[in-house]
């Protein structure tokens, strides 16, 4: 099906294949970057989609997908309360994995731009419909991993919500991905058992020669000397990579290591036991002193109705456990919580095992104003309404007069300023 | 077989592979167009290939053509440079700098500035400081090396 109106020879520029000329491309190289790229994919996919299911969905509100998100491709079992840093640990993943392979992703594009001005630039309908889905690959991959990269420094160019845009536009990357996987593994294959998987790496830059040059491959026909060697090249890659991730492992494993956040949004903590990082300050949330002073009381609904204020659940049975708050922008902090067990406040309102507790926050805006934790989460000893942390009262940022912590789930669904809790059954 | 494979171009398993792909790339897009403003988020996936492909390649492209033009040659300054050719001395630091700065930007510029001061309680102007920092420190260590080789040379040329 070649195109009448394309001439045999390419025209002059990059659809000739002696415009591309650096010694370094060719398919051991796209082989290497790609190999070291996939893994940090799979495990930024996986937990992706861990972290919808980590919102508990199918409850009440919870949802954050348009039409309740209850696709096929969401999870919908009972996110699970233990290990207590589970969230903290594939969050932090999600986040390290995905800005590691930023790097790497610059440098398979570049390592394969050749094709993109291939000639004759349709042969058949099966080159014609592999080359339509590579255009979904490389959109994808940078839409995915731009936009979130973006949200997590709380910058939004765009007037799309980020996080269905983020997740089903991660479908069709992901979907466009595994053809390229696919059809190319025979070649990825070809080019390990012809240069070894690493042998290219032990040249130096004076033994550094070009891939033999093939028609259809990234192997340049008049390739220039070497001003790099492969080992250099990928170094210096394998180095951004490792720079970038280490600053996104500082601000989840915080710490001495917190310090390792150079350029990450969540570096910096201040001073005190209440100095550990904040998600939206009580003032940009609109909290005004008045609602968290004397007058608050915590509205409770289980069959019974009460309004406690904070003297009467200071004067209930108190609890202390360390436990994270993990947030979905890549960063935690674990504090030491003391407050009420919300299966207390279950009691206390009239209902003994309750299945969801829909909390209400204070604050008027923001989608996280509201949300529906599960009967696993409240029946954990370790889930608290927590009044104080790190031995004093909480701050006005950090949720006075009381806040929901609950382990394992995203900081979002610990939510801060509660101001009712109605405990429900089925 | 062979028919298909001529009219096709390739065997009737890419075709089964390519459909299924598509059809789950199709169902991802059918999703995106539920939310509030799907259009958007799809000529964003396009902008995306333009500015990687179109914009950023050539021009990145251009810059490592100038400096290999004026860094490569060990030869021609042999002797200011030895035979030590400062080309990956200059690029290397300026490809991590670029790449901090390429995933850092808005920190960096302050963009959205205020959204992140809400969000955290500090403000951005920290960001900029130490993306000066960090490229202080890679051209630094850079030079250091370069002058530690050219050290190298000159002693080796005393010999």
């Amino acid at each position: 099906m070649r195109s009448p109106r394309l001439p045999e020879q390419p025209p002059p520029g990059p659809t000739r294949p002696s415009f591309w000329r650096s010694p370094l491309r060719g398919p051991w190289l796209a082989s290497i970057l790609g190999s070291a790229l996939l893994p940090l994919i799979v495990v930024s996919a996986v937990t992706g989609f861990l972290s919808q299911a980590s919102y508990n969905p199918g409850l009440g509100h919870n949802s954050v997908l348009p039409g309740g998100g209850l696709g096929w491709d969401v999870f919908t079992f009972s996110w699970p309360t233990d290990p207590p840093w589970l969230y903290a640990f594939t969050q932090g993943l999600h986040v390290i994995c995905g800005i590691a392979a930023i790097p790497l992703l610059l440098a398979k594009l570049w390592s394969v731009m050749p094709k993109l001005f291939e000639w004759p630039p349709l042969r058949s309908l099966a080159h014609l419909l592999e080359r339509a889905s590579l255009a979904l690959l490389v959109g994808g991959s940078l839409f995915v991993f731009f936009t979130g990269l973006l949200n997590v420094q709380l910058y939004y160019p765009w007037s799309f919500n980020f996080v269905p845009s983020h997740y089903y536009a991660a479908i069709v990357f992901l979907a466009a991905l595994a053809l390229h996987v696919g059809l190319k593994l025979p070649s990825v294959r070809r080019a390990f058992r012809d240069r070894g998987i690493l042998r290219p790496l032990r040249a130096d830059l004076e033994h550094t020669a070009p891939e033999p040059y093939e028609e259809g491959t990234t192997a340049p026909l008049e390739p220039r000397a070497p001003t790099m060697s492969r080992r250099t090249m990928l170094g210096t890659v394998g180095v951004a990579s490792l720079g970038v991730g280490l600053m996104a492992v500082g601000q989840v494993v915080g710490g001495p290591l917190r310090g390792l956040a150079w350029l990450t949004p969540r570096g910096r903590v201040g001073d005190g036991p209440n100095g550990f990082p904040v998600n939206k300050t009580a003032a940009a949330r609109g909290i005004l002193p008045a609602e968290t002073g004397t007058a608050w009381r915590l509205a409770l609904d289980g069959g019974s109705q009460l309004r406690l204020s904070r003297e009467d659940l200071l004067a209930m049975p108190q609890h202390t456990y360390d436990l994270p708050i993990a947030c979905v922008e890549g960063w935690s902090t674990t504090q030491s919580w003391t407050g009420v067990r919300l299966r207390d406040l279950a009691a206390r309102a009239g209902l003994a095992d309750p299945d969801r507790v829909l909390v209400e926050s204070l604050q008027k805006s923001g989608a996280f104003r509201r949300v529906t934790l599960s009967s696993k989460q409240i029946a954990d000893d370790r889930s608290l309404l927590a009044l104080r942390v790190n031995g004093v009262d909480l701050s006005p940022d950090h949720g006075f007069p009381a806040r929901i912590v609950v382990p394992a789930a995203p900081g979002v669904h610990c939510t801060k300023w509660v101001g009712s809790m109605s405990f429900e059954r089925a | 077989m062979t028919r298909f494979r001529a009219a096709y171009g390739a065997s009737p398993l890419h075709l089964l592979a390519v459909i299924a792909s598509f059809a789950i790339a199709a169902y991802g897009f059918l999703r995106i167009t539920e939310s509030p403003s799907p259009a958007s988020t799809l000529i964003y996936f396009a902008a995306a290939v333009v500015a990687h492909d179109l914009l950023a390649f050539p021009f990145y492209s251009a810059l490592n053509l100038v400096a290999g033009r004026a860094l490569a040659a060990p030869g021609r300054e042999r002797a200011t440079n030895l035979g030590v050719a400062p080309l990956n001395y200059v690029r290397v630091p300026f490809i991590l700098s670029g790449i901090a700065f390429l995933l850092f930007f808005p920190l960096i510029l302050g963009l959205g500035s205020e959204r992140y001061e809400d969000s955290t309680g500090y403000g951005v102007g920290v960001f900029l400081n130490r993306w000066l920092l960090l490229c202080g420190v890679l051209f630094a260590a850079s030079a250091l090396l370069y002058a530690i080789r050219l050290r190298l040379a000159a002693s080796g040329e005393g010999d």
